[in-house]
């Protein structure tokens, strides 16, 4: 709980009584009051701050014990309510029930186990033990992705053994958009681009990338990359997380891209309609063209068979030479040699805001961010030995 | 409470800092609902109003020394001549309309007339009446929860809900109406508010009828982001809308998202996930056999995203939320925890 004393005096005051209807707007009115006024949205500490304060936690928990005794006292009505036969007229009214005593030692702790609000208590701390309590504005949960940060290292380090060349090409600060070729049926890119920086760049930026807007239809995918730190793919989420001087991932080729069959690896498709470059002149944002090696070799897509998984709500169901034959297991990507290479940024600065307004120019910077990646691509690929070592 | 001697006077000129030359004149419309009786309570306190009408067909019971009560039932076809009537008669110059349902309801056609059709009646007669200001209740979940809204949405997306579920389609047209007389009457201000749900200790709608229950339904796999409004927040900024002019149409929201996952867990409440394809079958029948709260319409927003930015609010209104999203959750939990163990009883408004 982080709650400040005075808003949590107001609140418990009155949540804490039942009072009639009429009185109830007079006491909003006062918590209302500093709301109309834009710099005071806190009431100022009085001059008996501390008092007030010890007196707030004093009647907090003089409430918690009537509360508890209220579930103790309802416990035990129950239990009374199921040896008498139900409805009865000759229930003791409520008042004459003489009040739980508290509970003590042994038969106090047998009582509370043995009831359901114990248990739901316990369920709801016991779901949030993984998971902060509060999320930044796009959804990433810094306690759930320590969670599930070793999975991910695993994969960093031993499994896909990323090497990074050319890091320190991202700058330093402020607003930056890294511009990837984007690869496997299974997207870990985006992470591994994420890991990337967090360890080899100078200043361990936190990427945050943006994720195809299909994931967030289909259950469990969405909120897990969300959690993780992916943003949906549009160009509001890009344009609010570059105010906020943010460093941010995108793969232009978007579905084509994760879709794309093992004969067509490394040869980039369509960069959409080219709305990074829009927002990247529109926010005088510089771009990082970044090509990564590896990826496109984790799940070698065969074909893609469309042929009624529309029905289904799926654009396709991949083949590879392990999927869906082994099942899930299928699903696991190839030990692959990873290699991430940044290059130098191109500074649309020069450009005006307006500028993303003219279509000619916006399609060939489009073209020309495109070909940067597919040249350190094709440069990549003529100085790769093996797929598996690099 | 107020001078209960209080004179209808004209308050020195320029002396407000909210900008009005004189003290106002304002109605409220479902003037004993929810937002309508806190908004009067609000009112009564402030210097600013001279005199509020309220309007609706139950007793106001917040009403104080200024307020004026009318008995006017939006959905009678005799509605329109008789609010211009009033309005004309008491030289009402702002009219908040909260005359708006709280919940889904299966009288479909009633909501129908209240909402839509009634909205259309205080618009006309707002303007046979030359009523200076309409300050209109509305609501972010217009916009519909999509999987391809961005993750603020701003004032100028498109009002995307169901139009299929009467409880969104009538809301919709309500706003319709409201822009209809804005376009109409050019002097006429018109502030649409578009709240995001409401949360509180006192306040009684859908969601809280949804976190009320022991079991929360979600949908297997799918884990949106939410963000709440505190009542009070949704009473000053109606108040706060009636005072300032600041045409067009706002976002209200507080502060910070949660995952509904998260919601729930903060409400003490255990999670019942359901596979959203079966889910809206059940949940057809669930509100057919009235077992449920809200119709399939409303699975919607348990999957997709349907959060608003309220900065236009902040800067253009002025209104800042005093609780932020998960505020105004703990502080309904809390009264919620009360009300569960029956310490907390209370009629429902």
């Amino acid at each position: 709980m982080t709650r400040k004393p005075p808003a949590h005096a107001k609140k418990r005051g009155r949540t804490g009584r039942a009072r009639p209807a009429g009185r109830r707007a007079r006491r909003e009115q006062d918590a209302a009051a500093p709301a109309l006024e834009v710099s005071a949205v806190e009431p100022p500490p009085g001059p008996g701050g501390p008092d007030v304060a010890t007196r707030i936690r004093e009647f907090e928990t003089r409430l918690d014990r009537m509360i508890d005794e209220r579930v103790r006292e309802r416990e035990s009505q129950h239990e009374l309510v199921d040896e008498a036969p139900r409805r009865s007229s000759f229930s003791p009214p409520r008042a004459l029930v003489p009040p739980a005593p508290p509970s003590e030692g042994l038969l106090g702790s047998a009582r509370e186990l043995l009831s359901t609000d114990f248990y739901l208590r316990k369920w709801g701390r016991l779901g949030l033990r993984s998971r902060s309590e509060e999320v930044d504005e796009f959804g990433y949960d810094p306690v759930y992705e320590q969670k599930v940060l070793p999975l991910f290292e695993l994969l960093y380090t031993r499994y896909f053994r990323v090497e990074v060349h050319g890091a320190e090409r991202v700058p330093d600060e402020g607003r930056c958009i890294l511009v990837a070729n984007h690869s496997g049926t299974l997207p870990f890119d985006g992470m591994m681009l994420r890991l990337a920086l967090r360890h080899e760049h100078p200043r361990h930026r936190e990427l945050r990338w943006l994720a195809e807007d299909a994931i967030f239809h289909f259950p469990f995918l969405g909120s897990f990359a969300n959690r993780l730190g992916a943003v949906r793919a549009c160009p509001e989420n890009a344009e609010r997380l570059l105010s906020h001087e943010a460093l941010v991932g995108v793969f232009p080729e978007g579905m084509k891209g994760i879709g794309k069959l093992y004969r067509d690896r490394y040869r980039l498709q369509r960069f959409g309609r080219g709305g990074f470059v829009k927002v990247c002149l529109r926010t005088r944002t510089p771009v990082v063209p970044v090509a990564i090696l590896g990826g496109e070799e984790t799940h070698p897509m065969l074909a893609r068979v469309e042929y009624l998984t529309r029905a289904v709500g799926i654009p396709y169901l991949p083949v590879t030479p392990t999927f869906p034959w082994l099942g899930p297991l299928g699903l696991v990507p190839a030990p692959t040699k990873w290699k991430i290479f940044f290059g130098e940024p191109i500074d649309l600065r020069g450009y005006g805001a307006e500028a993303a307004e003219d279509e000619i120019l916006v399609g060939r910077l489009n073209e020309q961010v495109r070909s940067a990646i597919q040249a350190m691509l094709e440069h990549a690929v003529r100085q790769r030995q093996s797929v598996w070592f690099g | 409470m107020p001078p209960s001697s209080h004179p209808i006077q004209l308050a020195p000129r320029g002396g407000s800092p909210l900008g009005g030359p004189r003290a106002r004149v304002v109605a409220v419309t479902g003037a004993a609902g929810f937002l309508g009786s806190n908004l009067i309570g609000s009112l009564e306190e402030d210097d600013r109003v001279a005199r509020i009408v309220a309007l609706d067909t139950a007793a106001v019971p917040t009403a104080g020394a200024k307020t004026r009560a009318y008995e006017v039932d939006l959905t009678q076809p005799t509605a329109e001549t008789l609010l211009a009537e009033i309005l004309a008669a008491e030289r009402v110059d702002a009219l908040a309309h909260v005359a708006f349902l709280p919940a889904p309801t299966h009288a479909a056609a009633w909501a129908h007339e209240l909402e839509s059709v009634g909205t259309m009646h205080v618009a006309v007669a707002a303007r046979q009446a030359q009523v200076r200001k309409l300050v209109l209740w509305s609501q972010t979940w217009l916009y519909g929860a999509m999987p391809t809204n961005p993750n603020f949405l701003t004032e100028e997306h498109p009002l995307r809900a169901s139009p299929r579920e009467p409880f969104f389609a009538d809301k919709i047209e309500a706003e319709e109406q409201a822009r209809r007389l804005a376009s109409r009457a050019p002097g006429t201000v018109v502030t649409v508010l578009r709240t995001a749900p409401i949360l509180g200790p006192t306040v009684h709608n859908v969601v809280t009828r949804y976190l009320a229950r022991r079991l929360v339904p979600t949908m297997m796999g799918f884990d949106p982001l939410v963000q709440f409004l505190h009542e009070v927040d949704a009473i000053a900024a109606l108040h706060l809308a009636l005072l300032r002019d600041a045409p067009g149409t706002f976002n209200v929201v507080g502060d910070g998202v949660l995952p509904l996952s998260t919601v729930i867990k903060l409400a003490g409440r255990a999670a019942l996930p359901i596979p959203h394809p079966l889910a809206e079958s059940l949940t057809a029948l669930g509100w057919a056999a009235q077992l449920v709260e809200a119709p399939p319409p409303f699975l919607k927003y348990l999957r997709f995203l349907c959060v608003a930015d309220g900065r236009r609010a902040r800067e253009e209104l002025g209104f800042a939320a005093a609780y932020t999203s998960r505020e105004a959750l703990l502080d309904f939990v809390n009264a919620q925890h009360l009300r569960d163990v029956k310490l907390l009883t209370e009629t429902a408004a």
